[in-house]
C-alpha cells in the first residue's frame, strides 16, 4: 500500500459502513455549537511530512464512550442515544491531527448499530472482531492495533482476544470515561496515548493491553474498579504493567500467564462456544438459580463465591445436581482480589479453582477451555496457565 | 485368587518404595542470612509492639528450630551475617552480605537464599543486592513487622513462606524478592509504606510479581528491568562504595545541605524533589564532579527524560524514590562519573 501523507487509508472494513450524509451534518452541527467541542485548537504541533518510516497502526472502533457525543459539553452520564451522531473513526484522526506524528492510521469500522451500548455485545460481536484482528495480526503491513470499546466490558472484550488472537504485535484496547465531547474529557488524550502504545516496539509480545489513563494494564488483571471516574481500571492484585508518560512509552513488567502467541486458542475463529454462566456468591444464594441455568442448557457455571470461594448450602447441592449432569463448575471469589486456591476438599468436590479471575473472565476462559475438554484436571491445568 | 491378592501387595509395597524414594530425595538447599531485625527481636512481654528490644536477639538457631516444618521443604542452613536493626545497616554489612551470597549461590548444590533484614530500610539492602547477586538462583529478602515474642507475630509465615519461595523452581530469574504477608514484591519497585501495620510493603507503581499461596506459589509478572545475572555491577574486589548522600526538597529548602555534603567528600548527590536554591548549588557541586540525580519525594510515578534536565547534566531517577536512587548511583559511581553514562543506568535499571 502507498504511503498517503497526512491521509486516512481507508481500509475495507471502514468502506462498508460510511456515515449517512444525514449523520455527518448532524455530527458537525454539535461540534458546531461552540461549546461541545472540548479539544483545545490553539498549539497544533508541526506535522511530519513523510509517514513512510512510521509504524502502521489500524483504529478499530468498537464505539463506546470514547466515540460518544453529547451536546452540552457538561453532560457526562447521559451522552449519546438515537439521535446523536457518533464519533466515527475518522472524525478521530480528523480532531487528532497529531496522530500523524506518531503512526500511519487507518480505521475500521466494527461497532455496534446505533443504540446499542456497551455491555450488550454479543459473542457474535466478538467472534467477528476476532476473526479480523487474528487477520490484521497475519499482516505483514500492520505493526499495532488500537480497538476502542465501551468501558463497562471492555475487560472481558480484551481477555477473549488476549486469549484467541494470534499475534506478537500489540492490541491496545481503550476507551473513556467522558464522551469526546466532555469538559476535560479523557478521550482525546486516551486515544493519543493508545496509538502512542500500539506504535511502540516495547509493546510486542505483551499479550492484549489496556491503555487507559496513562496506565498500561494487562487484558488479563485489568478490571473497571469505579463506575465514573477516570482512574477507573486497575490491575487486579498485580498493577499495571508499563505507563504512557510524556517522554516515553513505558514497560517494568510483562505477564508470566499464557496469552496470545502462547495460547492453545490462538488463530481459530471460534464461530460458536459452549454456555457457560455465572452464579454470585451471599448469604442464603439460592441453589435454583443454578438448577435453572443447567435446564437452560449451559455447559459451566461460574461461581462468584464469597470469600476464598465459598458457597451456600443450596448452592452446593445444586452443584452436585449439575456435575451430575455433567455441567463444569468453576469457582471465583466475590472479594476481587487474591486466588481461589486448589484446596483438597475443592479438588474432592471436583470444582476448578478460578485462580484470582474476576467472573466474567473465568466465564470466557471456561468457555474456550470447554471446547477442548470437559476433564476437570485439564481445565484446572487450563486455569493455572492462562 | 491369592495370587491375585498377593499381586495387589506387591504393588502396594512398591508403591511404599517408590513413594519412600520419593520422599528421601535431596531437598532443596536454602541457605538463611540473618542479618537481625524486628523478625530477630524479642520483647519480655509478648504483647509490646514497639520499642521490643528489652528482651536478648534471636539466633539464626532459634529461628530455625522455632520452625521444624521447615524440614519438610528444604534443607536449610544459615549464615549469620549481622544482628541489627535495620537503620544500622551499613556498606559493610551489605557487601559482606553481597559476597556471603554469591558464594553459597556460586556452589552447584544451592537451591536459593532467604535473607532477614529489619524492615525499616529493607528495601535499600534488597535492591542493593538484585544489582549485585551474580545468580538466577532465589534470593528472597524477609522480616517481621511484629517481634519473635508478640502475640500473631508474623515473622514465623514470612520466614517459612520466604524458603518455600527460595526452594521454588517458579521463581528462579525473578530478580530479588521482597516476601511479607504472602505478597512476593520485586527488590526494585518494592517500598516500606506504612509504619507499624502488617500490609506494610507495596509497588506502589506497580504491585506484586506473585503470591506464596498455601496451594502453590503462583508469579503473575517478570521484571523486564536489568537485575542480578544481567547485572553489570561487581563488589567482588569493593571494600567500600562512592559516598552518595540524599537533600530533600520543600518549600524554602536552602542550598547549604549540598554545599555541606558537597565539601563532605560526596560523590554524588539525590536531590529528592526540588528547591529555587538547589539549581545554583548543584551548578557548584558539578564543578567540582560531583554528580547530581533528581527523584521525587512523591513515591510514585517517574521523573521524566527531559532535554532540559540533561542539558544541566543533571540525571533524572526514572520512578526509583531517593534512597533506591542512592543504591543505584553508588554502584553506577564505581564506573562512571559521566552523566549520560550514568543517565544509561538509571534508564535500564
Amino acid at each position: 500500500m502507498t504511503n498517503l501523507t497526512n491521509t486516512v487509508m481507508k481500509s475495507r472494513a471502514a468502506m462498508l459502513i460510511r456515515p449517512t450524509l444525514m449523520g455527518l451534518l448532524a455530527a458537525l452541527s454539535v461540534c458546531g455549537s461552540g461549546n461541545a467541542q472540548e479539544i483545545p485548537k490553539a498549539g497544533m504541533p508541526a506535522i511530519v511530512t513523510d509517514q513512510s518510516k512510521l509504524p502502521h497502526v489500524v483504529l478499530m472502533s468498537m464505539g463506546g464512550t470514547i466515540a460518544s457525543r453529547a451536546a452540552d459539553r457538561l453532560n457526562i452520564t447521559n451522552y449519546g442515544g438515537p439521535g446523536v451522531p457518533r464519533v466515527d473513526p475518522d472524525d478521530w484522526v480528523h480532531d487528532l491531527p497529531e496522530l500523524a506524528n506518531i503512526a500511519r492510521v487507518t480505521t475500521e469500522d466494527f461497532r455496534s448499530p446505533v443504540g446499542r451500548a456497551t455491555g450488550t455485545e454479543t459473542f457474535e460481536d466478538l467472534q467477528k472482531v476476532a476473526k479480523r484482528l487474528n487477520e490484521l495480526a497475519a499482516d505483514k503491513s500492520v505493526d499495532g492495533i488500537v480497538v476502542t470499546h465501551g468501558t463497562n466490558t471492555m475487560a472481558e472484550t480484551a481477555y477473549y482476544m488476549d486469549l484467541v488472537v494470534k499475534t506478537h504485535k500489540p492490541i491496545v484496547f481503550v476507551g473513556a470515561q467522558r464522551p469526546w465531547t466532555g469538559l476535560s474529557g479523557d478521550s482525546p488524550l486516551n486515544l493519543f496515548n493508545a496509538v502512542r502504545v500500539a506504535a511502540s516496539k516495547d509493546a510486542w509480545d505483551k499479550g492484549v493491553l489496556h491503555a487507559m489513563n496513562q496506565n498500561i494494564n494487562t487484558a488479563r488483571d485489568v478490571m473497571k474498579s469505579s463506575s465514573y471516574r477516570v482512574q477507573t481500571f486497575k490491575g487486579v492484585d498485580v498493577g499495571p504493567i508499563g505507563f504512557a508518560d510524556p517522554d516515553k512509552v513505558v514497560f517494568y513488567r510483562e505477564p508470566v500467564r499464557k496469552h496470545t502467541y502462547m495460547s492453545e486458542f490462538a488463530g481459530h475463529d471460534y464461530t460458536e462456544v459452549p454456555q457457560v454462566q455465572v452464579a454470585y456468591g451471599y448469604q442464603e444464594a439460592p441453589g435454583y438459580l443454578i438448577d435453572a441455568m443447567v435446564d437452560h442448557g449451559v455447559k459451566g457455571i461460574v461461581i462468584d463465591g464469597t470469600g476464598a470461594g465459598s458457597a451456600t448450602t443450596s448452592q452446593t447441592e445444586a452443584i452436585k445436581r449439575a456435575q451430575a449432569k455433567g455441567v463444569v463448575i468453576v469457582m471465583t471469589s466475590r472479594t476481587r482480589s487474591g486466588r481461589v486456591q486448589d484446596t483438597p476438599r475443592r479438588k474432592e468436590a471436583m470444582i476448578v479453582p478460578g485462580d484470582n479471575l474476576q467472573p466474567e473472565k473465568a466465564r470466557i476462559l471456561l468457555e474456550l477451555a470447554l471446547t477442548k475438554t470437559t476433564d476437570i484436571a485439564e481445565i484446572t491445568r487450563i486455569f493455572d496457565e492462562y | 485368587m491369592s495370587r491375585v491378592l498377593s499381586g495387589s501387595k506387591l504393588i502396594t509395597l512398591l508403591a511404599v518404595f517408590v513413594s519412600s524414594a520419593v520422599l528421601a530425595a535431596p531437598l532443596p538447599k536454602v541457605k538463611l542470612f540473618t542479618t537481625g531485625g524486628t523478625i530477630q527481636s524479642r520483647a519480655l512481654s509478648r504483647d509490646k509492639m514497639m520499642e521490643y528490644d528489652d528482651g536478648p536477639k534471636v539466633t539464626p538457631e532459634e529461628l530455625i528450630a522455632d520452625l521444624p516444618e521447615l524440614k519438610d521443604i528444604a534443607d536449610v542452613s544459615y549464615t549469620e551475617i549481622s544482628n541489627v536493626g535495620s537503620p544500622s545497616v551499613n556498606t559493610e554489612i551489605q557487601l559482606k552480605l553481597a559476597k556471603a551470597i554469591n558464594e553459597w549461590l556460586a556452589k552447584p548444590e544451592s537451591t536459593g537464599a532467604v535473607v532477614t533484614h529489619g524492615t525499616a530500610t529493607l528495601e535499600e539492602t534488597a535492591y542493593f543486592l538484585n544489582l549485585v547477586v551474580k545468580s538466577d538462583k532465589p534470593v528472597v529478602v524477609i522480616g517481621a513487622m511484629h517481634p519473635f515474642s508478640a502475640i500473631s507475630r508474623d515473622g514465623p509465615f514470612n520466614l517459612y513462606n520466604g524458603v518455600r519461595v527460595a526452594a521454588s523452581k517458579e521463581a528462579k530469574g525473578k530478580g530479588v524478592m521482597v516476601l511479607l504477608n504472602d505478597e512476593i514484591s520485586a527488590a526494585r519497585d518494592v517500598t516500606k509504606n506504612n509504619t507499624y501495620r502488617v500490609d506494610t510493603f507495596v509497588s506502589r507503581d506497580m504491585g506484586p510479581i506473585g503470591f506464596a499461596d498455601s496451594d502453590r506459589i503462583a508469579f503473575y509478572r517478570n521484571s523486564l528491568k536489568r537485575h542480578t545475572a544481567k547485572s553489570e555491577f561487581d563488589v567482588s574486589k569493593l571494600m567500600n562504595l562512592p559516598k552518595v548522600d540524599i537533600v530533600y526538597g520543600y518549600q524554602e529548602a536552602d542550598r547549604a545541605p549540598i554545599d555541606a555534603l558537597v565539601a563532605a567528600g560526596a560523590k554524588g548527590i539525590i536531590l529528592d524533589d526540588s528547591a529555587t536554591a538547589f539549581a545554583a548549588a548543584a551548578k557548584d557541586g558539578q564543578a567540582k564532579g560531583v554528580v547530581f540525580v533528581q527523584s521525587d519525594r512523591k513515591g510514585s510515578g517517574r521523573v521524566v527524560l527531559s532535554d532540559k534536565a540533561a542539558a544541566r547534566g543533571v540525571v533524572t531517577a526514572d520512578n526509583l524514590n531517593a534512597q533506591k536512587s542512592r543504591i543505584l548511583l553508588r554502584l553506577a559511581l564505581t564506573k562512571t562519573s559521566d552523566p549520560k553514562e550514568i543517565q544509561r543506568i538509571f534508564n535500564e535499571y
